[in-house]
């Protein structure tokens, strides 16, 4: 089976060969029992193990488990096998809870909040006929047919995840004469990017890279903390989904920094890709068209609007657009209207510069897809990077074209992703200083910009994950 | 058809180790190897003998896998286990390495330079094949990284006229691939062979590609464009590839290397059961179904596998030969009469 990963993804985490000396970085909590150390191990018919003690006595061992989280921290071995088991982590789960929430008593149910993102709702409206304000609404009308409580638009969160990131930018520019602020900034909204970058080449990558979090995980904190305060639920009570583009996002959301230890909960339980929501659909014998659209649902009061909104710089979440501008406005008070993109050697590498009097001031980039990230990445290495600032995207055309978008099932994939880019387009852009709801809850939830509240909900961190002795030091 | 193929010299190319790989110069008067030993040599004659004029250490911490010259004659470039790649400048008897290419995950198999000199591609354990584009001050930039094959790809080589590239990998395929807008595609995939594919070769003219596996057999394959006069389907305007012959019942053990005479057109394959064995093409066969003959069996040409052969470009029926055993040999090829 071809895997469903981005490249990026793919080429770091995917060997099959597992080298003798490399070990399972899984820790093992092994408690130490007094005795001596001789135990034998008897295998039952149906493959458990007992452990029999030296007074006959037997006990039964547990199997050891490997969760996501674990792979995510070692580099060896998630073969093909496991990514299937990956790949599972779907459609199926939110099913196994809605049938829960049926027969489960009051006090146990969950309240299940799903949450869409906008490249998912353009990648059902191409292939239902819709516009993208009907695709949501009848979406919103879908889930809550089959028991989901909520269902929120990412674009919302998105506004905090750009907020973030233009301040980000502006103080790292500016603090450039100390040691400890690096250029270029390196955006981490892309959980294949991140992987690569911790894994190949973490300790040299990592100081670069923003710590403002994806709109997915902002969207796990508004709702596990913001979300669950309204409600009068502690954060476990919620069971949170969100609607992704790719499957990269369920790695994201299976990160250690997104499980909350306090409330023994992750900030987001479950990715479904665009995908899975269409295998939905035909395992309830729905056609999204059919449906009667139902309102739109809003986080908070100062948010709701019956029309879905979105933001320029494209279909990836419009970092280096957003994060130009402001810098532009901020740092030389320059107001930029149109941003021009050149493309440099093919049309998923991209520059922007903010040129006076010859001299210039800004120099930004994208960069999507495996090819563009390794000359990047080698340009870094070599010092000869002129970037002040980097959009990275695993994937080839960007978040659009996730590998979790629905195939078409007669136009070239070409023609499909235009439509797509198309209909993303047509949905109403804002900036994010004007979001309504935005500001009130920086204020009242996050209790200022820049405050403690707002590093810890609307930022994370990164580590450089050491590779196991690879198969590299077997002398061929 | 012993005569056929007469020992020049032999030489101790990588002692304690095995000689995996062997390219010429363009010129014809340098002949590059390299082994597990970690090292390239040059080898050059001096009289009737061949030496040893240059040893490029330093380059690599695991095995050489293979070695390629550029088509102006003045790089190496170095494909290694250790997962880089090195090019190395000639400057007279000197080798100096200007850059190493890294990205692949693992073991890097073969590297092979475009006829024009300006493209490069690499191939890996990691299932994918690379193109890289060098500038003019010896700049290089990865161009695409391709993921069609799902196995380990063990060889790659460029067409020898057209910018068009071909992969040979342990999923049992050979696939071609050709620049599209601004990226790289596959357009075609080669099914027939029933075991990995460890090399391949274009004939002189290009229209031909022959391919050597592990199931014994040496496959010979031909190009129809659209239109073609002998009415093999096409899809939309990507040519069509074909199966024409099949050399099979030859070879006793995997065939791990293939290599064309650019110059006379002779086939000549080094295989595990350490000989060498060269094929003609009988010249009354059809064009379109192909016959060869075997002009030259030498069993025992090397002790142990024999990994690389490879033609002289410029003296005819110069042949080089390499082995698991580290030694290279040199042979000289004549057409057998009456044939």
């Amino acid at each position: 089976m071809a895997s469903p990963f981005s490249g990026a993804l793919q080429l770091t985490d995917l060997d099959d060969f597992i080298g003798p000396s490399q070990d399972c970085v899984k820790p093992m909590k092994v408690d130490k029992s007094t005795g001596s150390g001789m135990a034998k191990i008897h295998i039952e018919e149906d493959g458990s193990y007992f452990q029999v003690r030296q007074d006959g006595g037997t006990q039964k061992l547990e199997k050891a488990k490997i969760s996501l989280g674990d792979c995510l921290a070692c580099s060896g071995c998630v073969t093909s096998a496991e990514t299937v088991l990956i790949t599972q982590q779907s459609h199926e789960e939110l099913r196994k809870i809605l049938d829960a929430n049926k027969t489960a008593a009051p006090s146990q149910q969950r309240l299940v909040v799903v949450s869409v993102s906008p490249q998912s709702r353009a990648s059902l409206a191409a292939r239902f006929q819709l516009t993208p304000t009907d695709t949501a609404k009848k979406l919103t009308a879908f889930f809550k047919k089959i028991g989901v409580h909520y269902v929120f638009d990412t674009a919302f969160s998105r506004n905090f995840s750009l907020l973030e990131s233009q301040r980000e930018f502006v103080q790292r520019f500016r603090g450039q004469a100390s040691s400890t602020q690096t250029l270029p900034v390196l955006t981490s909204a892309c959980p294949g990017w991140i992987c690569y970058a911790e894994k190949t080449h973490g300790s040299f990558l990592v100081p670069h890279l923003s710590t403002a979090r994806s709109p997915q995980q902002v969207m796990g904190s508004l709702v596990k903390d913001f979300f669950a305060q309204q409600q009068h639920l502690t954060p476990d009570r919620i069971y949170h989904v969100t609607v992704m583009p790719c499957y990269d996002k369920k790695l994201e959301a299976s990160r250690p920094d997104f499980f909350s230890q306090e409330h023994q909960t992750r900030d987001v339980d479950c990715v479904v890709t665009t995908g899975e929501v269409f295998k939905l659909l035909e395992e309830e014998g729905v056609s999204l068209s059919e449906l009667e659209p139902a309102p739109l649902d809003s986080l908070c009061n100062g948010a709701s609007a019956q029309e879905p909104t979105s933001h320029r710089g494209g279909g990836s979440g419009g970092y280096l657009e957003h994060v130009f501008r402001h810098a532009a406005r901020e740092l030389f008070g320059i107001h930029v209207d149109e941003v021009t993109y050149r493309p440099l050697r093919n049309k998923d590498f991209q520059e922007v510069t903010l040129e006076k009097e010859g001299r210039i001031l800004l120099h930004f980039a994208a960069a999507y897809g495996f090819r563009n990230i390794q000359n990047l990445v080698q340009k870094l290495k070599r010092g000869r990077c002129p970037y002040h600032y980097v959009e990275v995207m695993a994937c080839p055309a960007g978040c659009l074209n996730g590998g979790g978008q629905l195939k078409g099932p007669s136009t070239t994939s070409k023609e499909l992703l235009q439509h797509v880019q198309m209909l993303y387009d047509t949905v109403t852009v804002q900036v994010p200083e004007d979001a309504p709801g935005v500001q009130e809850l920086y204020e009242h939830w996050l209790q200022g910009e820049g405050s403690e509240r707002a590093g810890r909900l609307l930022h994370t961190s990164y580590r450089a994950v050491e590779m196991a002795s690879s198969g590299l030091s077997i002398r061929w | 058809m012993k005569d056929s193929l007469v020992l020049l010299a032999r030489v101790p190319a990588h002692p304690d180790s095995r000689c995996w790989f062997l390219a010429w110069n363009p010129a014809g008067t340098l002949l590059a190897s390299c082994g597990g030993d970690r090292r390239v040599r040059i080898w050059g004659t001096e009289g009737e003998s061949w030496i040893c004029k240059s040893v490029l250490s330093e380059g690599h911490q695991r095995t050489v896998r293979k070695v390629a010259w550029s088509p102006c004659g003045n790089y190496l470039a170095s494909a290694s286990f250790d997962a880089t790649t090195c090019i190395w400048k000639k400057n007279q008897d000197d080798f100096e390495c200007v850059t190493t290419l890294e990205g692949h995950e693992n073991e890097v198999k073969s590297v092979a330079w475009a006829p024009s000199g300006n493209l490069l591609a690499t191939c890996s354990r990691d299932k994918s094949v690379w193109v890289w584009e060098v500038d003019e001050e010896d700049e290089y930039e990865c161009v695409s990284v391709l993921n069609s094959h799902t196995q380990d790809v063990k060889h790659v080589v460029w067409h020898p006229s057209q910018e068009l590239l071909a992969s040979a990998s342990y999923d049992d395929t050979v696939k071609l691939y050709r620049e599209e807008e601004d990226d790289w595609v596959c357009y075609a995939t080669l099914e027939g062979h029933e075991s990995t594919v460890w090399s391949l070769a274009f004939d002189p003219s290009g229209q031909r590609l022959a391919s050597c596996s592990d199931d014994r057999t040496v496959r010979i394959w031909r190009q129809y464009l659209p239109d073609n006069e002998q009415g093999v389907a096409c899809s939309g305007s990507d040519p069509s590839w074909k199966c024409i012959c099949t050399l099979s019942g030859f070879h006793s053990r995997t065939i791990y290397d293939v290599a064309w005479c650019q110059l006379t057109g002779a086939l000549a394959t080094a295989c595990g059961d350490d000989a060498i064995r060269v094929f003609e093409e009988d010249p009354s066969s059809d064009p379109q179904q192909p016959t060869f003959s075997l002009t030259a069996h030498l069993p025992q040409a090397h002790s142990q596998d024999v990994n690389c052969v490879a033609w002289n470009p410029k003296e005819q029926g110069l042949l080089a030969s390499c082995s698991d055993d580290g030694e290279v040999a040199f042979w000289k090829y004549q057409r057998p009469e009456g044939i």
